[in-house]
């Protein structure tokens, strides 16, 4: 029996492959290919041999930074599509690859444009906002001067004049009066007109009264249109205003606060004829800058989508360099400057591979001299590789997550390829829920081809790569289901008729004393009379804690026995005798032996409290029974498993370090110990 | 039908899994042991359910008592 369990063929998963250590010479001129082709290949863990050095201190560091500055233009580019709304389309690549200074040249081109058009169109934008304000400025402040423009012959008395904020009654002929003689060089009145922000009105309105001492003319109007406003980049609602004052001190104050509050001044003829020349001319302006902005911005979207095109290809294309660039400098040069040395680990089945993709490198770079590949001893732990497929990689990775396995030993994931679907089964337990699930999982398998080429979110991407854990999760919860007897949570008579019926046939006492099982059990799993009875809860939670026991005391047993095929892989009776014996023996005579007594009591139907029994085992072994006596010979049995467990501790904890000690200092190793000696005494 | 007769249905689905996957993704002897792994795995998982469910109502120490609203 043991001589076939040794012959059988080693099983797939269960060992990390084998690794060896390879040390590789490469001529500088096929460097960069044959690091390239390695890559693609992805079988060969390069060591860096330049740990002590800093990122500057590398060989390749100019090209890194080439690499990570064009990356930075890609991003710059990317953002630029995303901020104008493109989406982001990729034309299938029927051309070559190019080469990096190419690309640079061609990415550092694309940007000035960029760059240049961008900055255009905002003096455009400006401008265009500029004199948007000033046609709204025409025509509403216009209408405050209309009245006056026409009589010419209206003498006044200016000296006279004092103009009040408050008095807008007057103001038709207040303005009659002041309009012919409002030309600067004349004491009269002036006027400024301007566009404000509506939010600043009130407080302009205010400041203008204050510093002006009330001598002055303060008039309005809301726009109908909203405006850009060229800081914030939103709409904002402005206000026209006119303001009429006499004296040059008035001016400049008027002006300053008007810079102050951000209100843009525009001056306005006062002569009717003159506006509407004024306004016609802005009114054309104003429509070719638009047909001009429009014209550049589609410039600027057939600019970004032609980069549009290639954008993903380059930025892999930039990763693929820089990554190329990053292992080149975990390489050294050797004495003469002509060679890259660079050692790694891969494992045994890839040393063909690599050996044709290092031919392959040295025939494409036309390189005289041929790459040496040849395999090194080394001392340190190989790392640890897997040969994983669509269907094995999810529960690697979740293994993983827990902790890798060391090199060569037993890989948990050959069982949690089963257990940990059919755990996650235990807990959801319903056939009909089950089933969705299981709609689910076909649905993402039939549809790998498309889902594998696509870009998806990160949660669809986790479901995804999952989609046959979820497939065995499915059916194991089908499984479950059944045997639960939950279908969306309701209890079908699939498997036959209940084992339980009322006492006598007018079901007097079945709310009180409850059904009477009058048949065989229930053939495949739980009764469908429990399903909403008052016992239902204390029946059901004693069962599943006694199988959660059950499972858990066999998972555990599982583990132990793997670390015994361990310790047999890696010849190491030490471990057999101190560890592995004693771990069993522990484990069973507790709880192996608590598994025992919930089968048994589950056989025989007796009413013994198991709790009772395993706390008084160890609270008083020698005492009787009593009515929790389970079967002939119980006390003896306890008081012997009770004694081995705690002979199986300290045999477990002790012998194995003091025998490790002893070996270690026992074989001579004069350098290790004065190095140790050196650092003591230090 | 029985404990022991069920256990042996379990049992003998157990083996022709195993016989079909040899059959249906037969990939070298390493890989085929694996599927051999994973296939008795399963088994013995979905038998143990089973079985825990099956004895724990042997012989009920509780009965269903009915709900008074019903």
């Amino acid at each position: 029996m043991m001589d076939y369990v040794n012959n059988l063929p080693a099983m797939d998963l269960m060992r990390s492959e084998k690794m060896m250590f390879a040390q590789l010479i490469i001529p500088v001129e096929s460097a960069h290919r044959a690091v390239s082709y390695l890559g693609q290949l992805g079988l060969l863990q390069f060591r860096d041999l330049n740990d002590d050095k800093s990122p500057f201190q590398r060989t390749f560091v100019n090209q890194v930074k080439r690499c990570a500055e064009m990356s930075r233009k890609l991003r710059f580019f990317k953002d630029q599509i995303q901020k104008a709304g493109l989406l982001p389309s990729s034309l299938p690549s029927s051309q070559p690859d190019f080469e990096l200074e190419e690309l640079e040249t061609r990415l550092s081109d694309h940007e000035h444009e960029l760059i240049e058009m961008n900055a255009n169109s905002e003096k455009l934008q400006q401008t265009y906002n500029e004199l948007l304000e000033f046609k709204m400025v025409l025509q509403k402040a216009g209408d405050f001067l209309i009245s006056g423009g026409s009589s010419a012959t209206q003498e006044t008395e200016l000296e006279e004049n004092v103009f009040i904020n408050s008095d807008y009654a007057d103001a038709g002929s207040l303005l009659e009066q002041e309009m012919q003689h409002g030309t600067s060089h004349q004491s009269g009145v002036k006027f400024i007109s301007g566009i404000i922000c509506k939010s600043n009105i009130m407080r302009f309105e205010r400041m203008l009264f204050r510093t002006t001492r009330g001598n002055m003319f303060f008039n309005q109007a809301r726009t109908d249109d909203h405006i850009v406003d060229p800081a914030t980049n939103e709409m904002v609602e402005k206000t026209v205003f006119v303001v009429f004052f006499s004296g040059e001190q008035s001016r400049k104050k008027i002006l300053k606060i008007c810079e102050a509050f951000g209100a843009n001044c525009y001056p306005i003829p006062e002569d009717l004829t003159k506006r509407r020349q004024i306004t016609g001319e802005v009114l054309s302006r104003l429509s070719e800058l638009e047909t001009t902005l429009e014209a550049g911005l589609r410039h600027r979207d057939a600019a970004l989508n032609s980069i549009g095109f290639h954008l993903t290809k380059w930025i892999i294309m930039v990763k693929r360099e820089k990554a190329i660039y990053d292992t080149l400098n975990m390489l050294n040069f050797d004495v003469t400057k002509k060679c890259l040395v660079g050692e790694g680990w891969c494992p045994v089945f890839a040393k063909d591979k690599i050996q044709e993709a290092l031919q392959r490198a040295t025939f494409d770079s036309n390189s005289q001299v041929g790459i040496i590949f040849h395999v090194m001893d080394s001392t340190e732990l190989p790392p640890t590789y897997f040969r994983t497929n669509d269907f094995t990689n999810p529960c690697q990775e979740i293994v993983d997550a827990y902790g890798v396995a060391k090199y060569q030993e037993a890989n948990p994931a050959v069982y949690a390829i089963v257990t940990f679907p059919f755990l996650f089964a235990v807990m959801f337990g319903d056939w009909g829920h089950g089933i969705c699930l299981l709609l689910g999982a076909l649905y993402l398998i039939a549809r790998e081809k498309r889902f594998s080429s696509q870009k998806l979110g990160s949660f669809m991407e986790m479901l995804f790569g999952g989609r046959y854990v979820l497939l065995l999760m499915s059916l194991f919860s089908v499984y479950c289901g059944f045997i639960y007897n939950e279908f969306f949570s309701v209890p079908f008579h699939i498997f036959g008729p209940s084992a339980y019926r009322c006492r006598d046939a007018t079901c007097s006492d079945a709310r009180s004393v409850g059904l009477i099982k009058y048949r065989a059990t229930y053939p495949f799993g739980v009764d469908p009379s429990w399903r909403g009875s008052r016992s239902e809860l204390p029946f059901l939670n004693s069962l599943k804690m006694k199988m959660s026991i059950l499972f858990g005391v066999a998972q555990m047993n599982l583990g132990i026995i793997l670390s015994y095929f361990n310790a047999r892989y890696f010849n190491n009776p030490l471990d057999i005798k101190y560890q592995f014996i004693p771990q069993m023996i522990f484990l069973n005579c507790l709880f192996g032996y608590l598994s025992l007594l919930i089968i048994i009591k589950w056989c025989t139907g007796s009413q013994a409290d198991l709790y009772h029994v395993m706390i008084y085992m160890f609270l008083s072994p020698f005492e009787n029974l009593g009515e929790n006596k389970l079967f002939w010979g119980q006390s003896v049995l306890q008081v012997i498993l009770l004694l081995l467990a705690m002979i199986a501790v300290p045999w477990m904890l002790f012998p194995k370090p003091f025998i490790l000690k002893r070996r270690h200092t026992e074989i001579p190793r004069p350098h290790l110990w004065s190095s140790w000696n050196f650092r003591c005494v230090q | 039908m029985g404990f022991l007769v069920t256990t042996l249905i379990f049992v003998v689905v157990g083996i022709i899994a195993s016989l079909c996957t040899r059959i249906c993704f037969n990939r070298g002897p390493s890989t085929n042991l694996l599927h051999l792994t994973l296939v008795i795995t399963a088994t013995v998982c979905c038998w143990m359910m089973w079985a825990i469910v099956y004895l724990s109502q042997m012989r009920p120490l509780i009965v269903p008592i009915l709900n008074e609203t019903e």
